[in-house]
């Protein structure tokens, strides 16, 4: 199912959360809403999923060229998972996921085996076939949250809205659930939009990534495009490290962004090539397959470079060596003005 | 059974205690447990001894009066004392019967108020919500009599509403009878009443007031503490609001709830300044607590302890379930936590 939504606002009282939001998901496409905290993401998931309605005078939210912004959230046919997967504590595994089923309208409900088979296949689906007669505070916090998707899913719903589904889970957890979940998408290709402060997270697992700032989309597009070819300076800033050349270039008075890896050094100053500066080698961090080495240069700035291990090893630095660095690549962006 | 605000349960931490000297320990347990002892353990106790003064007999006889033996000649003197007694015990019956049928409307009414506040300060934002979650609060901090005052003020023959509220006539919803298909709807009233003042209905009016806290602060902070995302959930499941209420903000609010229940059942039960004021002092219009104090003014010691021992036996159970359910959720919050660690 495709989904668009035009031109959407949504403030509490003097406080401006959504700014004229556009954005339209393809139907089967995974997509995440990336953004720090205050962003405004998981209210826009909120309004698309009905829990939020729009401020007056907002447009439409479309699912399938069909306006449903005034429909009820229990008749858009989503499957919502909250961040804390809001479970229902006093129901067993099985009662959980059978929930949405049984609380059908008599017409279309269907009967107990029905549900059965159902609810056990969803279960087996998410991998924990033997515990349906678990209760949620018995499970381990990624077993619930797997709970809490297929409760979504028991529904069939049309979409599938996903509010920080892994937030709250340890680091190895994490990572494994959001590849499962990838793998769970390409099986059942159900359009999915997930919200994430986690940029890798969003990079890794969905179609195409909106970075969110201040109540407004600021890039939208693929993971790849995203992280080359950042539309902004706040979209390079938050998809990862970076060391800013205030004043550079061409465009005084803006700056330039560049990535700890697009930072080449080198030991002589005729190798580094035209434009290198000097720097001395002010710290090394060793962090396995990348070594992270700060320089300090001539004007007492420090300067973040990241190089590869082997690298690493035949360039044998030692800290408070003079050496030369020089730019792969640089992103300059004007500087962003607060009015 | 005063209105004294409910404190919510907390987990006792295991910590051990900070280390203190034994002698200021020993003092503090001698002291609080003293205190206890003399100004509720043994107060207890003495309605009991009082109740039991006359022996079982006598203690039953308030309830039972005795009949005379079978075929005995009664001097005058001894069939009007019979006669008084058979008096006295149908007030005290009848106070009995009032004290359960205010708590009968009284309780499930709260239940609904209670919910309904709870439900409206904790899961929506609005302006002047906590001016009403300071208004529900109101009734712990007003005096019972001036709350009864203030429905005299209100529904008394010189009260603002006083005109309409003495020419109002209401059915007894406990004199509903089954009068047959003669007149068309087969259940009637057999009796009204006429005003509001100094009736039953000033009585339930005035409970409704002192007892209105109970429920609804027994289930503000678990309901505020849980949320509306489970409620959430199931909307977005394609549950109805009504499905939604009863599968799942019910069930993880029931403790609370009968906890608040049990509260406002043992004010309701005991409650005697509001009503006192309300009642008229007309014995129709006693419930037990009033009932207790007339029998004390009638220098019927025994019979008045033994009414107070019955209310006091009430307090007992309502400590022993409170406690029980303290327990519960303590147990089942703990169970949660442990879930909640793994």
């Amino acid at each position: 199912m495709t989904i668009e939504i035009r031109d959407i606002s949504k403030s509490y009282g003097q406080n401006q959360i959504l700014r004229n939001i556009d954005l339209k998901i393809n139907s089967g496409e995974l997509v995440a809403l990336l953004g720090p905290s205050g962003s405004g993401k998981t209210t826009l998931l909120r309004v698309i999923a009905g829990i939020e309605q729009a401020d007056a005078g907002s447009g439409p939210v479309l699912f399938d060229n069909v306006d449903v912004s005034d429909v009820d959230l229990g008749k858009r046919r989503i499957g919502f998972v909250f961040q804390h997967y809001a479970l229902f504590k006093h129901l067993n595994v099985f009662e959980n996921v059978a929930f949405g089923l049984r609380a059908k309208p008599r017409r279309e409900r269907p009967n107990e085996a029905h549900i059965r088979e159902k609810v056990q296949s969803l279960l087996d689906l998410i991998q924990l076939g033997n515990m349906a007669q678990r209760f949620p505070s018995q499970l381990s916090g990624g077993q619930r949250q797997r709970v809490a998707l297929a409760r979504a899913l028991a529904v069939e719903p049309r979409v599938l809205l996903l509010d920080e589904p892994f937030g709250a889970l340890d680091a190895t957890v994490r990572r494994e659930l959001r590849r499962w979940l990838r793998r769970l998408h390409d099986t059942i290709h159900v359009t999915t939009i997930f919200v994430t402060h986690d940029q890798e997270e969003a990079l890794e697992v969905s179609d195409r990534v909106a970075v969110m700032n201040g109540g407004r989309i600021e890039q939208y597009g693929p993971p790849q495009e995203v992280y080359e070819k950042p539309a902004s300076a706040f979209v390079f800033k938050f998809l990862g490290n970076y060391n800013l050349f205030q004043g550079r270039g061409q465009g005084a008075g803006g700056e330039a962004l560049v990535r700890p890896h697009d930072i080449v050094i080198h030991r002589d100053a005729d190798a580094a090539g035209e434009g290198a500066q000097p720097g001395v080698v002010a710290h090394i961090g060793f962090g396995g397959p990348v070594v992270k080495v700060e320089l300090e240069t001539s004007d007492k700035s420090r300067v973040d470079v990241e190089v590869t291990a082997p690298t690493f090893r035949d360039l044998d630095l030692k800290r408070g060596e003079r050496v030369f660095f020089a730019l792969r690549t640089q992103q300059e962006y004007a500087h962003d003005f607060v009015i | 059974m005063a209105g004294a605000p409910i404190a919510k349960t907390v987990l006792t931490s295991a910590r051990p205690a900070p280390p203190a000297h034994p002698a200021v320990r020993a003092t503090l347990i001698v002291l609080a447990v003293s205190f206890l002892t003399i100004f509720i353990l043994l107060p207890l106790i003495n309605v009991f001894v009082q109740a039991f003064a006359k022996g079982w007999e006598g203690y039953l006889a308030v309830f039972w009066p005795p009949s005379p033996p079978e075929g005995a000649t009664l001097t005058a003197v001894q069939t009007r004392k019979l006669a008084e007694a058979a008096v006295q015990t149908s007030r005290t019956w009848s106070a009995i019967g009032l004290t359960l049928q205010v708590a009968a409307i009284v309780v499930p009414l709260n239940i609904v108020f209670g919910l309904a506040a709870a439900w409206a300060t904790t899961k929506f934002q609005f302006r002047g919500r906590a001016l009403l979650l300071s208004l529900i609060d109101l009734p712990f901090s007003v005096s019972p009599v001036v709350a009864g005052l203030v429905f005299v003020l209100l529904l008394g023959r010189n009260g603002i509403f006083g005109d309409w509220a003495t020419h109002l006539t209401w059915p007894d919803p406990f004199s509903l009878r089954w009068v047959g298909f003669e007149n068309g709807f087969p259940l009637a009233f057999a009796r009204d009443f006429t005003g509001v003042i100094f009736t039953p209905l000033a009585i339930v009016l005035a409970s409704i007031f002192v007892t209105f806290p109970f429920v609804a602060r027994s289930l503000t902070p678990l309901m505020e503490s849980q949320g509306a995302e489970e409620e959430l959930a199931a909307l977005s499941l394609g549950a109805s609001g009504w499905r939604t209420f009863w599968k799942i903000t019910v069930p993880n609010v029931k403790w609370a709830l009968l906890y608040g229940v049990i509260l406002c059942t043992a004010r309701a039960f005991g409650e005697f300044g509001a009503v006192s004021v309300v009642s008229g002092h007309v014995d129709v219009n006693d419930t037990m607590p009033l009932r207790i104090e007339k029998l004390w003014n009638e220098y019927n010691n025994q019979a008045a302890f033994t009414v107070a021992s019955v209310l006091a036996l009430l307090a007992v159970f309502t400590l022993i379930a409170k406690t029980a359910i303290e327990w519960k959720t303590a147990r089942d919050l703990q169970q949660q936590h442990q879930g909640q660690a793994q």
